[in-house]
């Protein structure tokens, strides 16, 4: 096993990565290597599609595999060995399927179909054992003494954004919402990681490329949830606990909770959502169901304790799963591309079986003392209210916007989100995406000319959101997003928020701050393009960062 | 007080300190951990660990339940052992076995009862609904409980034969023991709608989710019932690694459960059933034999080495762990499970 696709991968004095036989994320080395294997087989699948693609041939269900295929994994998303034998299998039959087009495709066209190697030719196992033996064939750092460091850091910045941008269109997918275009770009990088590719100028440049497909991934997923259950408004949510039998509803997919809403409507059953399932509370079509109850708990990370204490089932959408303890293994669910070996599956959207748990189990014995937040700012509420905010910043009752966007995590260095977030002074306002916002999105903030001065934005790709709000305000002031008073704050976690990074990259938005740590996979010839070329910046003292900010706007 | 470290399979380690007059599990349950256990008086071998460092002294216990080679090794039983000096432990099981709380005790009505073949029970037992747990039977699959009878005049362990469910429902499968106590209550005065005290789940008998190895399970008598649990639940999870079945029994009017088998081999494609009787009647036409000597046969020809889980007789295990060394399955690779007649 080598794996460096998340920040908290193992660092030493040696460098960076995990490796022995189980990793910080909890999976064992067997797994990882199997998804090593999984990827390394799809880009045999992209080899095939990508050219026949160029002769007018496609295989849509194909395209679908590999977003499935990929988001497995993500960090935290799926542990169970056996579910990746089968997946590769899988992958490999549809490989063939991928292979029979392109050939089928050039000889209609007059042309001899050219035999492809490296993935494309690779002949996966089909048990276990052999499949070990294959590792080393599909490992991220295979090859690095040919490709030289640079290359193989770039090479796993496009592989990791790439699972970032697999996970948006899948949730986007789902929805019914899919773009040629972005499955078009995802074949395209499968091609050009399969043959080597170890120009480090020509692989960023695949990097930005990258980035712009995330962009139309996040905008078919806004489009998606928002088409599916309307544009997200202001919204009140309980965040304690109400007597009663309950579930939990953990994960970002919006449609699963949609269909756990209506498998336990009228039951007597309350829903509440965990971490990145919060800003569900401010879609119309989600809040309308009444026992969509509140929120529970916050970010991923405290999940062992939050779950072991929460009296009924838990249902796991997409990330972040880690082991489930003892003392819930038995109630807790996984939907999608989620798995744990020996945790119940709900393969076909059916969610009946987690209503019949529910009211198999206690359920709250009393109603706890309420609290709210406030979420739901999406783009349409903070256009709608356009005017007020350029009159406000005109007037100077504004001064700053800080975008304190991303993941939440386990590392200590993660309280500057939270310091950063109570440091910055109250003429300025902060919009939050992500988790990382649990730190700190129950204190009082108060508010500025009647907004509140906390505005959350939703989930982690509704960066999408925030980028459409940017544009616009830019517009309105006659300049470009760059000279907007306006800082990004990062947290990263996961792929997810490497493919969000390459997005604003891409589209030249500048002095980025990012933390806690910047990605293992960066060497420092990396780290320079980055700082110089796109003015990224690691995370520093929160109120030195604050001050240098608000210094940059005035 | 000595301090003790216990380090799980999975590599956690769990410690707990530990007078002179203490037994160990006495010990770690005044710390709130709950090691797997069973009997708690050295007969049922549920508690073995292997002593990597220390020295403990060892109360009466029973040779079926660690033998003469297995304390020559340096394994003991928490149940009958007190430290003498600080220890170092290494558990047979996963961290995710350890409890961190309290065995649960909970009220169940017996709601069928029925012959399994000869010489056998089927009960089926329905939890109350409970404050805390609620009506759930949640454990896993291959766990036992332990009843009390509505006298309180015994406690016996039983594993598990169904699979967690919501309904709370108990299925267990027992062998009725000439002179057992929970033998001649099933014989003579248990009837619909009894009450017993369940205390349970417990017992780390479960299966290795972690590997993606082929699963075979070997078992004798009632030992069937762990088994039959697990792969009821792999059936729910559509669980697809190879599996088999090698189930035996003396003689032919001791099968029992057939109609479960049959259903999990429509629901479980993969699984391959061999039904061994030992001293068939003429017209038998499965496997002649013990089910280890059908595990031997199969192991010579196998392609992939399987996990073995094995239930039964404290002599089938033996043999099966044999079996297994024989046929290149590491000892690592075998879990079992005791069954101990009282």
């Amino acid at each position: 096993m080598f794996c460096y696709q998340c920040e908290q991968t193992y660092r030493s004095d040696e460098g960076a990565g995990c490796a022995g036989a189980k990793g910080m994320c909890g999976k064992d080395a067997a797994t990882a290597d199997l998804q090593d294997i999984l990827l390394y087989v799809c880009e045999g699948v992209g080899q095939y599609l990508h050219r026949a693609r160029q002769l007018g041939a496609t295989d849509i269900e194909a395209d679908r595999f590999i977003l499935f295929a990929f988001f497995t994994t993500l960090t935290n998303v799926n542990f169970n060995a056996a579910k990746f034998v089968e997946l590769i299998q899988q992958a490999s039959q549809i490989r063939d399927r991928a292979k029979a087009l392109y050939e089928n495709a050039a000889r209609a066209a007059a042309k001899i179909p050219q035999t492809l190697s490296g993935p494309a030719a690779f002949v996966p196992a089909s048990n276990m054992a052999g499949l070990s033996a294959q590792a080393s064939e599909a490992a991220v750092r295979k090859d690095a003494a040919i490709l030289g460091e640079d290359a193989v850091g770039a090479r796993a910045l496009i592989l990791y954004g790439l699972k970032g941008v697999c996970a948006y269109a899948h949730h986007a997918r789902v929805l019914g919402e899919e773009r040629d275009a972005i499955y078009a770009a995802v074949e395209h990088a499968l091609d050009m990681l399969a043959r080597e590719e170890r120009d480090v100028a020509t692989l960023l440049d695949e990097a930005l490329a990258l980035g712009r497909a995330n962009f139309l991934a996040m905008e078919a997923l806004d489009a998606a949830n928002t088409g599916a259950f309307g544009s997200p408004t202001p919204t009140n949510v309980r965040v304690t606990p109400i007597k009663g039998k309950a579930i939990l509803v953990s994960g970002h997919d919006l449609k699963d909770l949609h269909a756990i809403l209506e498998a336990t409507k009228d039951k007597g059953i309350n829903v509440y959502t965990h971490g990145e399932m919060l800003p569900a509370h401010s879609y119309p079509k989600l809040k309308a169901y009444p026992h969509l109850a509140g929120n529970y708990g916050g970010a991923w990370q405290d999940q062992q304790k939050e779950f072991a204490e929460f009296p009924g089932p838990i249902v796991m959408t997409s990330n972040c799963l880690i082991e489930p303890q003892p003392r819930y293994r038995g109630r807790i669910f996984t939907a999608g591309p989620v798995g744990w070996a020996g945790v119940r599956h709900i393969a076909d959207e059916n969610f009946a079986v987690v209503a019949q748990a529910a009211q198999a189990l206690p359920g709250f014995a009393e109603d706890a003392p309420e609290q709210t937040i406030t979420i739901g700012f999406g783009r349409d509420t903070v256009l709608g209210v356009a005017d007020k905010v350029i009159d406000a910043v005109k007037s100077g009752a504004i001064r700053h916007f800080f975008l304190v966007g991303g993941c939440d995590g386990a590392a200590p260095g993660r309280n500057y989100y939270s310091d950063f977030a109570d440091e910055a002074p109250k003429d300025t306002v902060i919009l939050t995406l992500g988790c990382g916002k649990y730190r700190f999105n129950k204190h009082d903030f108060g508010t500025i000319g009647g907004l509140p001065r906390l505005l959350d934005m939703g989930q982690c790709n509704d960066a999408y959101s925030a980028l459409v709000v940017a544009t616009k305000l830019a517009e309105a002031f006659g300049v470009g997003v760059n000279e907007l008073p306006l800082s990004l704050i990062v947290s990263w976690f996961e792929q997810k928020a490497a493919a969000v990074l390459l997005t604003l990259l891409a589209l030249g938005v500048r002095n980025v701050r990012i933390g806690p740590t910047l990605p293992a996979l960066l060497t420092p010839a990396l780290v320079d393009v980055l700082v110089e070329k796109f003015g990224v910046q690691p995370i520093g003292d929160a109120k030195a960062d604050i001050a240098a900010s608000l210094a940059r706007a005035a | 007080m000595y301090k003790v470290n216990l380090l799980t399979r999975d590599g956690a380690t769990i410690a707990f300190d530990a007078e002179p007059s203490d037994t160990l599990l006495d010990a770690a349950e005044r710390a709130s951990i709950y090691l797997p256990s069973s009997c708690r008086e050295g007969g049922c071998g549920a508690c073995r660990v292997a002593r990597a460092s220390g020295e403990v002294e060892l109360m009466s216990y029973s040779s079926a339940a660690l033998s003469e080679d297995e304390r020559m090794a340096g394994d003991i039983l928490l149940c009958r052992a007190q430290p003498r000096s600080d220890l170092t432990l290494r558990a047979p099981f996963d961290e995710a076995a350890v409890g961190f709380a309290p065995v649960p005790e909970r009220r169940a009505t017996l709601v069928a009862i029925e012959p399994a073949g000869s010489g056998a029970m089927r009960l089926q037992l329905q939890y109350e609904d409970d404050p805390t747990f609620g009506l759930a039977a949640q454990f896993t699959a291959g766990q036992f409980i332990e009843l009390t009878l509505p006298d309180g005049s015994a406690k016996r362990s039983y594993s598990l034969a169904n699979a967690p469910n919501w309904d709370g429902t108990l299925e267990l499968f027992i062998r009725l023991q000439p002179h057992g106590a929970f033998s001649n209550y099933l014989r003579d005065r248990a009837a619909v709608g009894d009450r017993l005290l369940v205390r349970g789940p417990q017992g780390q008998f479960t299966l290795d989710e972690a590997s993606a190895a082929p699963r075979w399970f070997v078992v004798g008598g009632t030992g069937l019932a762990p088994a039959l649990s697990m792969l009821r639940q792999m059936a729910e999870f559509a669980d697809q690694r190879p599996c088999r079945l090698f189930f035996g029994v003396n003689k032919v009017d001791e099968l029992f459960a057939l109609d479960v088998i049959d259903g999990l081999e429509a629901a479980v494609p993969q699984l391959v059933v061999t039904l061994c009787v030992w001293k068939p009647e003429q017209d038998w036409r499965g496997f002649a034999g013990t089910p280890v000597e059908a595990l031997a046969q199969a192991l010579s020809s196998a392609t992939e080495r399987p996990d073995i889980y094995v239930c039964g007789p404290p002599a089938l295990i033996a043999a099966a762990e044999e079996a297994g060394r024989a046929g290149g399955v590491p000892h690592d690779r075998i879990f079992s499970e005791k069954f101990t007649a009282a």
